[in-house]
């Protein structure tokens, strides 16, 4: 009976450390997955327009300068 | 410039200059990281600007200094209460704590990574977290790192020059040198002492780099007026300097740097190096604007060197990116396990 137990126990905790372990891989994924889609040209559409407008004011500068 | 909320903020806390990007609103301090206080008080008198004016200009009784030194803070304290003052400008209180994003070289110790966050989170952050300039420039230089190719980012700040190989919204390979446009700076100081016996400021040596420095020759033959004070008579002296002794001059600097790009061209995997053939590198950070530099890397690499459109604002403009987007990038923090 107690080896029955012991047996079921380990089983279960297996399991549950494997379901753990399933999951944690696919939140690595799913992280790595939205920290790349974060970096891709369409999310950075905003640093692109800021880096346009800077660029624009500053060769309006140049121009105003010579 | 004051607001009743502080959002979430981004500082580029640099050697030379000090930029804060807040969340939603873009760039919105852009000030020299020098602070003015009261030698027998303690009492700050001034920063950014103001304080960078009074430079080497202050009677006894006021110090004008820069708390950063090779991208680390060389005083803890007046460090903390020069970020207190920057925070306050924009915005932030006690009521109003925000999370923020320093970048720092990538190169700093462990020692330095807790004073700078320990120094955000006493003057009123509520949350704050590092990222390593050279992935912050990328980010701002508008460069492709979410693909899977090499780009390659060369930063030339005040006190650090870094370069890095960055794929797939990771550094690949790094290579950093505790040198920058102020060791140019004093290089500059050095030679005028030592070749003509006369003592510059720091400000002028600045000067004298932004009118004839060079770091390979450029084909005009320009000369600049420099007065200083004599180190013999101790009277205002004034000597005519060449670009091409200033050239030499700043020789050994200028090689460390670039010296330091090609260590790191020779770590990067050969799958990626294909890449910068290509691709080119690209320059960022106010020592970037060094006259024949992008050349002298291009003549010594081999590799086309192409100058990013914001070179002094891509690493806060990066550092702008991950706040807009803080949960899905927070990965891309230092310390964070990945």
């Amino acid at each position: 009976m107690t080896v029955i137990l012991i047996v079921c126990v380990v089983a279960l905790v297996l399991v549950v450390g494997l379901a753990i372990r399933s999951r944690r891989s696919r939140d690595a994924v799913a992280d790595f997955r939205r920290q790349i889609d974060a970096l891709s040209p369409e999310a950075r559409k905003d640093v692109t327009d800021r880096v346009r407008r800077i660029g624009e004011t500053t060769e309006d500068g140049d121009d105003s300068g010579s | 410039m004051v607001t009743t909320v502080a959002r979430d903020l981004a500082i580029d806390l640099g050697t030379a200059n000090t930029l804060v990007y807040m969340k939603g609103r873009g760039i919105v301090l852009n000030e020299p990281s020098v602070i003015a206080l009261n030698r027998q008080t303690g009492e700050v008198l001034a920063t950014g600007r103001e304080a960078w004016q009074m430079i080497g200009r202050t009677p006894g009784y006021i110090v004008a200094v820069r708390p950063l030194r090779g991208g680390a803070i060389t005083d803890f304290e007046i460090t903390e209460r020069m970020i207190r003052l920057l925070l306050q400008r924009v915005g932030v209180s006690r009521f109003t704590r925000p999370k923020v994003v320093i970048c720092v070289p990538s190169a700093i110790t462990e020692v330095e990574r807790r004073a700078v966050t320990d120094a955000a989170r006493r003057a009123g952050a509520a949350d704050a977290n590092l990222i390593e300039q050279p992935m912050a420039a990328a980010i701002g230089a508008d460069l492709p790192i979410d693909e899977p190719v090499g780009n390659m980012v060369i930063d030339i700040g005040g006190g650090t020059s870094e370069t890095a190989v960055i794929s797939l919204g990771g550094i690949v390979a790094l290579e950093a040198v505790r040198v920058g446009s102020f060791d140019i700076d004093a290089a500059i100081q050095n030679h005028i002492r030592r070749e003509h016996g006369i003592a510059v400021g720091e400000r002028t040596a600045e000067e004298i780099k932004m009118a004839i420095g060079s770091a390979s020759p450029t084909g005009e033959d320009s000369t600049a007026e420099v007065r200083g004070r004599d180190l013999m008579s101790g009277l205002p002296k004034t000597v005519v300097l060449s670009a091409e002794e200033i050239r030499e001059a700043i020789e050994d600097p200028i090689s460390s740097i670039v010296a330091s790009v090609v260590r790191c061209l020779a770590k990067a995997p050969p799958e990626l190096s294909q890449d910068f053939l290509v691709r080119g590198m690209y320059l960022v950070g106010g020592g970037g604007l060094l006259r024949g530099l992008a050349q002298r890397i291009e003549r010594e690499t081999e590799v086309p060197v192409k100058m990013s459109n914001v070179p002094l604002e891509a690493v806060v403009l990066g550092a702008g990116h991950v706040i807009e987007h803080y949960d899905a990038l927070k990965g891309m923090f230092m310390g964070v396990r990945r």
